[in-house]
């Protein structure tokens, strides 16, 4: 037995969320070719089929790109300092893709591992994820190779899985999830057949050893000539979570905000002094493959990676990790060979 | 736009501290009246206002903005105001393209003598911004992010179509490796990423087809392309315009380049239906042959032209709804081949210059800049536009300072390797038909 839910009564369901005051996210084709999560006006318009993935991730959502964490004033000599708005309303994502709600237990680890991040705790609690099972697949994608699937339910509040015709199983997961759904589904028969992931293109045990291994080797440099330093790889990453602290304000006063970061940028390390220690491009992509596949990991015993590609789609010098990871792949095999 | 009650304008006023400065005293100590409205930011001459300032003075909330200087013939410096006066008159077309309301942006030249013209300046002004009303910077964009169709039809990847050429590419690079000419050939690879070719027997790699869209003259300025020796680098005729550029700016030298032209017919972007140099014209050697393609400037710049159909507060709603998506990762600026500076100014943080939060307020601050840091020295390669993951039509932007360089200086960035630079020099004939 399964619960079912039609296209219409799904679209009808966010809109009346939107009418409890609910602010609710989903995919939507802001340009042609061109699917992004954005918040939804109403349920009408985002997209259930005929997309691999969003340019963007659902990360914004919990982890947004920019931020304000308090207020400060001048007044005289002293500074008053005000806290920047608790209030964080219920939010709901829709149609989320498996690789983009994997990503937030992944998250999870990172903001309360030695200090809980009010914030993205805060944002965190009010989200529901309503995750969409892939159907389709690109030659970007790897999540199969990093233990993740298409209908792959982790971080899911609850999954849809396309029945065809229009209908959709709910698959309920969580308290959330159950909350999101009760009453709104009918009971059926039907159980959706999950969709073929995309071949498994590396190993991530091997690229952990691998780049410890390599920490100097020559493969970073030959892999990455390309990269020519920008952060769509981060920005578009549902994983990526740095993020830089930064005053904006006059003479009466600003803000303190917390925007996002990328440690593929010439600044992200420059020291006062003028000093750089990753002073070439090279050593900023192997620590993003590093921090990815072997620091988070020692650290939290899981991958900072989904699988979802999205570093590739968004390069504009065709990198991203799939392609240092397969050369690693390439490059470990011939080793093992001599 | 009525007239709004009891609203008081503020204006702020980018003066030049040998005339205009002076004018403004003269009217004081004449006890000429005019309106309060006016703050008054003295700088050394009107070639030292930086474009950025009156866009801080409106993002801090004022109405109008005026910048005002010594008479042509008069500056203090020579010719600080002609240097001002050309930037300009790009930077105009440029606001004008975003939706700045052009009515509150004024240009006057007002000598140390003209107390009384500083007094009716101030006095127009004020009245005009009053009728105009308090000034929403960036208004407009009414959150329906939503707004476009429902469903998307997951197109198929299709194979790359191959053109004729690619063997001779391939055997030319290999020629060049074998005979030690170049240590790197910069190509594009069978997806048209770039590749880097360093021995005779992977020049396979090396593809010629409708994905070379890519402009790979951005990988000189890189220092670990630069670590490998003399590089070969292959163009089309449109990628060649920044290689001239680049040369121009002191950037490139040329014979330490060794430039391989692809003769194109188009690889799919959206330039090359409007695309007037198929041939590279300054290459080491050419490869294939195509029939030049005559385009007039009304073709080139239709894009533009249809956009600015909009008015200005359609214009300025349809940029707040797109550099909403910016998030500033900067691929516009890594990719672009003329954005060279060893520092930019959106990294300086001593002071700051441009927020470096990804809101409206810092996209635009950003765009304008990188968009004005590219006048008549953009090529058109539609880099940017193609890099930003957000898709956002930064296009429009280059086209909008590429239309008013060859109107006003009859310049075309790339094309003409003699023809001097339109900012560094100035004309005594240069319109001020915007100026008072």
């Amino acid at each position: 037995m399964s619960d079912l839910i039609s296209g219409a009564a799904l679209r009808r369901l966010v809109d009346e969320w939107i009418g409890q005051g609910k602010r609710v996210a989903g995919p939507v084709l802001v340009k042609p070719d061109l699917p992004s999560y954005v918040y939804l006006a109403g349920g009408d318009r985002f997209l259930l089929d005929g997309f691999v993935r969003p340019v963007n991730s659902i990360k914004e959502f919990v982890f947004p790109r920019h931020e304000p964490i308090c207020a400060y004033r001048f007044e005289g000599k002293q500074v008053r300092i005000a806290d920047a708005d608790a209030q964080i309303g219920d939010q709901i994502v829709i149609a989320a893709r498996p690789c983009d709600a994997a990503a937030l237990p992944i998250l999870d680890h990172v903001f309360n591992w030695d200090c809980a991040d009010e914030f993205y705790n805060r944002r965190r609690r009010a989200t529901t994820v309503v995750t969409l099972a892939c159907s389709t697949h690109d030659e970007a994608c790897f999540c199969t190779s990093v233990g993740l699937g298409p209908a792959a339910t982790r971080g899911s509040d609850a999954m849809l899985l396309d029945l065809g015709g229009g209908e959709y199983e709910v698959r309920v997961l969580t308290e959330k999830g159950r909350d999101a759904f009760a009453g709104k589904t009918i009971t059926s028969d039907r159980i959706a057949s999950e969709a073929p992931g995309p071949g498994k293109r590396f190993e991530a045990a091997r690229v952990r050893r691998y780049v410890g291994e390599h920490f100097d080797g020559p493969i970073w440099a030959r892999t990455t000539l390309a990269c020519l330093g920008c952060g769509a790889c981060a920005y578009s990453c549902p994983t990526c979570h740095c993020f830089d602290i930064v005053d904006e304000g006059n003479l009466n006063g600003g803000a303190r905000v917390k925007n996002w970061d990328s440690c593929q940028f010439v600044t992200f390390t420059l020291h006062a002094s003028g000093h750089n220690p990753r002073s070439a491009q090279p050593q900023r992509q192997r620590q993003r493959i590093f921090h990815k596949f072997r620091v988070y990991p020692d650290k939290f015993g899981d991958l900072l990676c989904t699988g979802c590609g999205s570093c590739g789609r968004n390069c504009a010098a065709g990198l991203g990790v799939l392609n240092v990871l397969e050369a690693i792949e390439r490059d470990d095999g011939e080793h093992l060979q001599a | 736009m009525a007239e709004t009650e009891g609203f008081e304008p503020k204006i702020v006023a980018f003066v030049c501290n040998w005339c205009t400065y002076l004018g403004a005293d003269l009217a004081g100590t004449n006890r000429l009246e005019y309106p309060p409205n006016v703050r008054i930011i003295r700088l050394p001459c009107t070639g030292r206002i930086d474009f950025n300032l009156p866009i801080k003075a409106f993002e801090t909330g004022a109405d109008a903005v005026l910048v005002s200087g010594c008479h042509p013939g008069d500056c203090h410096y020579t010719s600080g105001n002609f240097h001002a006066r050309r930037r300009w008159m790009l930077f105009r077309e440029l606001l004008s393209t975003l939706g700045f309301d052009m009515d509150r942006i004024h240009f006057t030249w007002i000598s140390a003598a003209e107390g009384r013209k500083w007094q009716q300046v101030i006095t127009d002004i004020t009245e005009r911004t009053k009728q105009l009303g308090p000034y929403t910077l960036y208004a407009g964009n009414d959150g329906k992010a939503d707004a476009a169709a429902r469903s998307a039809a997951a197109s198929r990847p299709v194979p790359p179509r191959t053109f004729e050429g690619q063997d001779a590419l391939r055997a030319s690079a290999r020629r060049l490796l074998e005979a030690g000419i170049v240590k790197v050939v910069i190509g594009h690879g069978e997806r048209g990423a770039p590749v880097f070719v360093t021995r005779p027997d992977e020049t396979h790699q090396l593809a010629w087809n409708d994905r070379c869209q890519a402009n790979l003259t951005t990988y000189l300025k890189r220092k670990e392309i630069r670590a490998l020796g003399k590089p070969a680098i292959v163009v089309k005729g449109c990628d060649e315009r920044a290689l001239v550029v680049l040369e121009k700016e002191s950037q490139v030298e040329r014979e330490h380049v060794h430039v391989i032209g692809m003769a194109c017919e188009g690889v799919g972007a959206a330039r090359c239906t409007t695309c007037d140099v198929r041939t590279p014209r300054y290459a080491d050697e050419v490869i294939g042959q195509v029939a030049g393609g005559a385009v007039s400037p009304d073709q080139r710049f239709q894009a533009l032209a249809e956009f600015l159909r909009k008015s200005p507060a359609e214009r300025m709603a349809y940029w707040a709804g797109e550099l909403e998506r910016c998030v500033k990762c900067y691929a516009c600026r890594q990719v672009c081949p003329l954005c060279y500076c060893e520092r930019c100014i959106a990294d300086k943080n001593r002071p700051t210059v441009i927020d470096t939060s990804p809101t409206l307020k810092g996209n635009f601050a950003w765009q304008i800049t990188r968009a004005f840091h590219l006048a008549a020295r953009c090529v058109g390669c539609d880099e940017c536009t193609r890099a930003c993951p957000a898709g956002i039509d930064l296009r429009l932007l280059n086209l909008s300072l590429a239309r008013a360089a060859e109107d006003q200086f009859g310049y075309r960035a790339g094309i003409d390797r003699e023809a001097e630079l339109p900012f560094g020099s100035f004309s005594l004939e240069d319109k001020e038909t915007f100026i008072r």
